[in-house]
C-alpha cells in the first residue's frame, strides 16, 4: 500500500459492497464519539481521504501500550493496521528488524516528509545525553527529534509519552520527560493511560485517518471525546458513593457487594478517562468493575501519588506514615494548647499591669 | 464602668459584620462536611438499596449538597465584603505594608503579644491582625479556586469548567488539587483558633469592645488610637459624622 488509497478505494479493490462500507462508516462514527448527524462527513472523508502513513516509535517504556493496542476489538487492531492505516515502521509489531529496517525508516521519512503521522510510545530519557534509552544504536531522544521533524502530527501514546511515566517518578534518575517537552512546532495530542484503552488508541488514529487532523482536545491536550469525563462521574458504583456505602477492606462484605472503593484509595474522582463508559476489551470490564480502585493511570504524576490504597497520600513522619487529618488534629491541638498557655500568661500580665498602674498613677482603673 | 471615659468609634459597616458571620457559619459547615467528604468516617445508609439510601440520613449526597451550598453562599457573601470596603473606610483592613508607621505598630503589638511590653499602643484595627486577614483571604482564595476547579469539572463543557478547569492543570494534576484543598482547610481552622483567642484576649486585656464590635460595629477606646487617620480623613461623610458620637 502506498498510503494514497482511501478506505472506499480499499473496499472496492477487495470487492466489498457499498452497503458494508456504509456500515463500517456508521460504526466509525459511533466509535469516534461523533453524533450520528456526522455520518455523511465520515462517509465522504472515507471516500476521499488517503489512508495515513504511520511511523510508530518506542522509547523509554514497557510496550504495554502495544499489548493494549493489539487487543482492540472494535475496530479490530488487525483491521486498523492492515486496512485503515499504513503502518510503515513499528519496531515491535513488524516482522522486519535490523539495519535494513532502520534504513526503511529513513526512506519513509524522506518519501512522506510532512505527511506521516508519528506515534510515540514511551518517555524520552534526557539524562546522560539520552544514553539511558538507545534505539537502533542512537539515543532515543535523537531518533525522536529526527522523526518528528518531518511529521504532520504527533501522537503521544500512553502516560510515558504524555507525562513522562513511571520512569519519571521522583527522583527521576534518567531525567525522563514527556514527548512534548522535546518536540515542538507540531500538532501534538496526548493519549494518556498506562496503557490507554485500546479503543481510545484506535479511535484517535482512526479520527486522523478519516479527517486528516487530530480530534478536538481539552485544556490538557487530550482528545475530548475520550478524556472529557471523570471516571467517578461515569462510574457504575457511583450510587454507592452517593449513598455513603463504602468498602472498607478488600475482603469485607461491602467489597463483595460491589460498593464504592473510595476509601480503598480509588482515584476515580480525579481521573479523566473512558473506563467508566467504554470499559476495556470491548466493554468486558475495567479495574473498578473487577474490584480494584482506579489508580489514576492516565493522570499526570500518578506514579508519585502513593499510597494507592489510601484516599489521602501518606506523609512520612519519623518512622511512621500519617495523613493530613492526623497532622491537622495534632497541629490544631498544639494551637489550642499554645493559645491556652498564652492566655494564662496574659492573665498574669494583666494583673501585673494593674498593680503597676496602681503604684504609678495611684488609682484609676485600666 | 470602664467605658465611662472611653470614646466610641464606629469602625465596621453592617456589610462587613454580616459577611463576617456568614463566613463563620459557612466555614464551620464547609469544614465539617469537607472532613466527611475527604474521609467518610461514619456509616451512611447501609443496608438499603442505593436508590432509597441516597436521600436517607446523612448520605454522601446530602453532605456534598450541604458543602456545595455553603460554598456558594460563602463565595457570594464576598459581594457584601466588597460593598463594605467601598462604602466604609473602617472596613478597609488591608495592612499598609508601604508605610513605615505600619511596621512600627506591628513591632509594638508583637512585643506586647510576646509579653515583652505590658501593653500596646491603642489602635482601632490591630496591625498584626490585619496582616493575618490577608493570609486568611489568600487561603480562602485558594479554597475557592481549587474547590470550583473540582466542582465545575463535573460538567467539563460548562462555562465554569472553562474558567476553573485550567487550575487543575496549573497545579499539576487534579489529585494535587484535592490535597491542597484539604490542607488549606486545616490551615484556615488553625487561623480560626488563634483568631478567636486573640479577640477574646483583647477584650479581656483592654476592654475595648473587640468582640462586640463584630456585632455593633463600634469600639470603645480610652485613648486616641494611633490609626485614627485611617478611618477619618475620607470623603465619606457618614463615617465622619458617626465617629464623633461620644458615650459618657
Ligand atoms: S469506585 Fe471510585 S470512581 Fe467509582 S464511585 Fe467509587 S470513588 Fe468513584
Amino acid at each position: 500500500m502506498d498510503g494514497k488509497d482511501s478506505l472506499w478505494g480499499l473496499f472496492q479493490q477487495r470487492g466489498l459492497s457499498r452497503r458494508s462500507f456504509l456500515k463500517v462508516c456508521m460504526t466509525i462514527t459511533g466509535i469516534l464519539g461523533l453524533s450520528p448527524a456526522m455520518l455523511p462527513k465520515v462517509v465522504s472523508a472515507a471516500e476521499q481521504n488517503p489512508l495515513p502513513v504511520v511511523v510508530w516509535l518506542h522509547g523509554h517504556e514497557c510496550t504495554g501500550c502495544d499489548e493494549s493496542f493489539i487487543r482492540s476489538q472494535s475496530p479490530l487492531a488487525s483491521d486498523v493496521l492492515l486496512n485503515m492505516i499504513s503502518l510503515e515502521y513499528s519496531d515491535t509489531l513488524s516482522a522486519a528488524a535490523g539495519e535494513p529496517f532502520e534504513h526503511h525508516l529513513e526512506e519513509v521519512m524522506k518519501r512522506y516528509e510532512g505527511k506521516y503521522l508519528l506515534a510515540v510510545e514511551g518517555g524520552v530519557s534526557t539524562g546522560n545525553e539520552g544514553t539511558f534509552c538507545m534505539v537502533g544504536g542512537k539515543p532515543f531522544v535523537a531518533a525522536l527529534k529526527e522523526a518528528a521533524r518531518g511529521a504532520a502530527a504527533v501522537l503521544e501514546i500512553g502516560s510515558c509519552a504524555a507525562w513522562g511515566g513511571v520512569q519519571a517518578a521522583k527522583p527521576n534518575p534518567t531525567n525522563t520527560v514527556a514527548v512534548h517537552t522535546v518536540v515542538s512546532g507540531k500538532p501534538i495530542i496526548k493519549i494518556p493511560g498506562c496503557p490507554p484503552i485500546p479503543e481510545v488508541l484506535t479511535g484517535v488514529v482512526m479520527h486522523y485517518a478519516m479527517f486528516g487532523q487530530l480530534p478536538p482536545v481539552d485544556s490538557q491536550g487530550r482528545p475530548k471525546q475520550f478524556y472529557g469525563n471523570r471516571i467517578h462521574d461515569t462510574c457504575y458504583r457511583r450510587p454507592f458513593f452517593n449513598s455513603g456505602m463504602f468498602a472498607e477492606q478488600f475482603d469485607d462484605a461491602g467489597s463483595k457487594a460491589g460498593w464504592c472503593l473510595y476509601k480503598l484509595g480509588c482515584r476515580g474522582p480525579e481521573t479523566y478517562n473512558s473506563c467508566g463508559n467504554l470499559r476495556w476489551w470491548n466493554g468486558l470490564s475495567y479495574p473498578i468493575q473487577s474490584g480494584h480502585g482506579c489508580i489514576g493511570c492516565s493522570s499526570n504524576g500518578f506514579w508519585d501519588n502513593d499510597h494507592f490504597y489510601d484516599r489521602m497520600p501518606g506523609i512520612p513522619v519519623a518512622k511512621t506514615i500519617t495523613n493530613a487529618d492526623t497532622i491537622g488534629l495534632v497541629v490544631g491541638g498544639a494551637a489550642v494548647a499554645g493559645v491556652a498557655a498564652h492566655g494564662a500568661l496574659s492573665v498574669l500580665q494583666k494583673s501585673k499591669r494593674r498593680s503597676g498602674e496602681h503604684e504609678e498613677v495611684g488609682g484609676p482603673k485600666a | 464602668m470602664e467605658r465611662g471615659h472611653s470614646k466610641q468609634y464606629y469602625v465596621f459597616s453592617p456589610f462587613l459584620r454580616i459577611f463576617h458571620w456568614l463566613m463563620v457559619l459557612s466555614i464551620v459547615t464547609l469544614f465539617t462536611t469537607g472532613l466527611y467528604i475527604g474521609d467518610p468516617f461514619f456509616i451512611g445508609s447501609q443496608g438499603l438499596e442505593p436508590t432509597y439510601a441516597v436521600t436517607g440520613r446523612l448520605s454522601m449526597e446530602i453532605m456534598r449538597f450541604i458543602h456545595f451550598a455553603a460554598a456558594y453562599i460563602f463565595t457570594v457573601s464576598f459581594i457584601l465584603r466588597a460593598y463594605g470596603f467601598w462604602r466604609n473606610k473602617g472596613d478597609r483592613l488591608f495592612p499598609h505594608f508601604w508605610k513605615k508607621q505600619y511596621y512600627e505598630d506591628l513591632l509594638d503589638v508583637f512585643l506586647h503579644y510576646t509579653f515583652i511590653k505590658s501593653s500596646h499602643k491603642p489602635c482601632l484595627r490591630n496591625p498584626l491582625a490585619r496582616a493575618s486577614y490577608v493570609a486568611l483571604y489568600f487561603m480562602v482564595f485558594i479554597e475557592i479556586i481549587t474547590g470550583f476547579a473540582m466542582y465545575t469539572m463535573i460538567k467539563p463543557n460548562s462555562w465554569g469548567a472553562k474558567i476553573y478547569g485550567p487550575v487543575n492543570q496549573l497545579l499539576g494534576d487534579e489529585y494535587t488539587v484535592h490535597i491542597i484543598h484539604h490542607y488549606v482547610a486545616w490551615l484556615i481552622i488553625l487561623f480560626a483558633i488563634v483568631h478567636v483567642y486573640m479577640a477574646a484576649r483583647a477584650d479581656f486585656m483592654d476592654r475595648e469592645g473587640e468582640i462586640s464590635s463584630m456585632f455593633s460595629g463600634v469600639k470603645f477606646l480610652p485613648h486616641e488610637p494611633v490609626d485614627i487617620g485611617d478611618i477619618t480623613d475620607g470623603k465619606d461623610s457618614s463615617v465622619r459624622d458617626r465617629k464623633h458620637s461620644i458615650t459618657g
